[in-house]
């Protein structure tokens, strides 16, 4: 008997049973659903991640402290156990900072492109003439060569003595009194900055202050990477540095961070040569690392419901071949009496499953297509209205292809079980069941 | 024994074991050849239908051989069995066996398909056996549709689609009245005389296999009279 005929015949019995394939096929679409969702919202997610790390000046872009001060923190964190006391090893980073050797040595690594030595900058507030409020400012300064994701206006200057100007986060816009944020942009904010030795003895905090008025340059978009953060201009970052350390020795000036831009395929070799040099170097991979690590664990338990459903609908396939396996016992002897191989008379019902699972799973694919592009828009209305770049669901032609092949593999392997007990059926027993 | 089409020698077939073993066929030594019509009669339980059975290749015997041909059949292989019976033998069955919800003409089809023969072609040869038994206008209706009588004609139509050297007929007009079940004999026995197709008709009807050339009567799995009528009859 040919394949072909095989095939059509295969779906021809399936429709004779209308309501009940229609259900077993439904059980099949119920799992291949959940999967097929995942894996378009697994798509859309990684999507989004990829271009916040190439917002942040792509896969180069690498934030380096010294190992110690990782090494402290994590100890601090806890997430190291507790910690025994040594002369070198105590509880606080003060001592620790990027060494004059190591930012020499760091010049000397192959693969990195550029790197920056950040000063420590703190202020204390943020301020504008539309509100009597003051909020507390989480700087951070622009660093050369990366770009940013802005919503409004541009990046603040990277030249070392460029104006005092800051790129704010959209939320802050708004505390400041701008509700449409695009107006903040070439409007002037104040800031405060404390002088650390003044404030130390200064009966009020406002005596040790220095008020900076700042341009803003524009507004960043939201993002999960640089939610919170404002972006200050080189030489503004600088000038908050010379305040802060106003009248201190200048050993006690020193910094322990520094940014690298870094050739995207050396970056391995690069952090791996740092190690060497006594830094611990993180890239934005390694950060975004977190994230994705939480979301793809999400995932898996919504993967792992859809293959409880996807083994209940098979529990289904098995059920409904055996009653059909049944239903035409005598149609089975006929066929094998008229010189029907075994192995045909096998493929003939494992061709039915397959088919349930192609129905199944491809009724999942255009399903979940037409749910996911709704949920995706809608989403964009709602509750991802603050970022516009992520796109909820993708669907990628050949993982899609990818799992209703699995499906159908699945299905067959189903339906092994009745399309066996089909196939070794005795022609003449069968003619005389009734 | 090299002349004859089917010959069987010391044929003997035990169902189940130890206390319920029952021996169907006790050693039974046949030769039928080419363009015969042979009734095989006997009484319910006497082994008749388990004699077709083994001489239709639907199952192996537990002991002695069956020659097709000359060729001793137990050492052919399932495959090669399969293909024999397909285009060999023609079945029709007191119960029809029809798959009701498909039409006459699909049905008539299946061993052409089972072939795997192409789709214009069976169609071609079905029409052909349709017409035969005077039913080619009838192609398109539902299996289900049709009257007992009618129904196997479809049933000698899907015997003969193949072309077959061999009709084996299990109490062919055991479902139909006399005036319909004439008309099945009718058509069979035409099949005999006009094509040359040998005719092994399992019957208790003792006016159908007076019909026939040859009658072997089988009582407790042996064959106790073995009659040539007509010898030589009309050809």
């Amino acid at each position: 008997m040919k394949t072909l005929d095989i095939l059509r015949d295969a779906n021809a019995n399936l429709w004779r049973n209308k309501i009940r394939s229609f259900l077993t096929i439904l059980a099949i679409f119920i799992g291949s659903f959940t999967i097929i969702l995942n894996s378009a919202i697994n798509a859309g997610v990684n999507d989004f991640m990829d271009k916040q790390i190439s917002n942040m000046g792509g896969d180069g872009y690498l934030e380096m402290m010294p190992t110690e001060a990782y090494d402290t923190a994590m100890d601090l964190l806890g997430s190291n156990g507790v910690k025994e006391y040594t002369e070198d090893k105590d509880s606080s980073n003060a001592s620790v900072y990027i060494k004059d050797e190591q930012i020499e040595k760091i010049g000397d690594i192959e693969g990195i492109k550029s790197f920056h030595v950040l000063a420590n900058s703190t202020a204390d507030y943020v301020t504008s003439d539309r509100t009597d409020k003051r909020y507390r400012l989480a700087l951070n300064l622009v660093v050369p060569g990366i770009s940013f994701d802005m919503s409004n206006g541009r990046t603040p200057s990277t030249e070392d003595d460029g104006p005092y100007e800051i790129a704010v986060n959209e939320d802050l816009a708004r505390a400041l009194g701008y509700e449409d944020v695009s107006e903040i942009v070439d409007q002037t904010i104040q800031i405060a900055v404390p002088s650390n030795l003044k404030c130390y003895t200064a009966t009020k905090r406002s005596k040790c202050q220095t008020i900076l008025d700042v341009k803003v340059t524009g507004t960043q978009a939201p993002g999960i990477l640089s939610m919170g953060g404002s972006r200050g201009s080189l030489s503004l970052w600088n000038r908050i540095n010379e305040i802060n350390f106003e009248g201190m020795p200048a050993e006690t000036n020193r910094s322990y961070q520094a940014t690298a831009d870094v050739e995207p395929d050396k970056i391995d070799e690069v952090k791996a040569a740092l190690e060497e040099i006594g830094l611990k170097a993180m890239s934005v991979d390694d950060e975004v690392g977190m994230f994705r690590t939480f979301f793809d664990a999400i995932l898996i338990v919504f993967n792992i419901f859809g293959a409880i459903a996807l083994i209940a609908a098979s529990i289904g396939i098995i059920n409904t071949l055996f009653m059909s396996v049944q239903e035409r016992t005598r149609e089975i002897g006929l066929d094998k009496a008229l010189g029907m191989s075994n192995g045909r008379v096998f493929f003939s019902f494992s061709a039915e499953a397959i088919l349930l699972g192609f129905w199944g799973s491809f009724v999942g694919v255009i399903v979940s297509i037409i749910l996911g592009t709704v949920a995706s828009n809608l989403a964009h209305e709602t509750f991802l209205k603050d970022f516009p770049t992520f796109t909820l669901t993708i669907f990628e032609p050949l993982t899609m292809i990818g799992i209703v092949a699995i499906i159908m593999l699945i299905a067959f392997l189903a339906g092994t079980l009745p399309a066996r007990k089909a196939s070794k059926k005795n022609p003449i027993d069968a003619l005389r069941y009734e | 024994m090299t002349n004859a089409l089917l010959s069987t020698n010391g044929l003997k077939k035990i169902y189940g074991k130890n206390d319920t073993i029952f021996e169907a066929l006790k050693g039974i030594d046949l030769k039928i050849e080419a363009g015969e019509s042979v009734a095989i009669v006997g009484k319910s339980g006497s082994g008749k239908s388990t004699l077709m059975h083994l001489l239709a290749l639907l199952d192996k015997p537990t002991e002695g051989e069956i020659y097709l041909n000359g060729r001793n059949t137990s050492k052919l292989k399932n495959r090669k069995l399969n293909r024999l019976r397909n285009k060999e033998f023609g079945f029709v069955f007191q119960s029809f066996f029809m798959n009701a919800n498909d039409t006459v003409l699909n049905n008539v089809i299946l061993p052409l398909k089972i072939a795997g023969i192409s789709r214009r072609e069976r169609k071609r040869r079905a029409m052909e056996a349709l017409e035969v038994v005077e039913l080619d206008d009838k192609f398109k209706n539902k299996a289900s549709d049709l009257s007992g009588g009618q129904k196997q004609r479809v049933c000698i139509a899907r015997a003969i689609v193949n072309n077959p050297k061999v009709i084996f007929a299990d109490e062919p007009t055991g479902n139909l009245d006399t005036a319909t079940g004439e008309k099945i004999e009718k058509i069979l026995f035409d099949l005999n005389r006009k094509k040359g197709i040998t005719l092994i008709i399992v019957t208790h009807d003792e006016e159908l296999a007076a019909k026939c050339k040859r009658q072997i009567r089988i009582a407790d799995g042996l064959v106790v009279s073995d009659e040539k009528v007509k010898k030589g009859g009309k050809k």
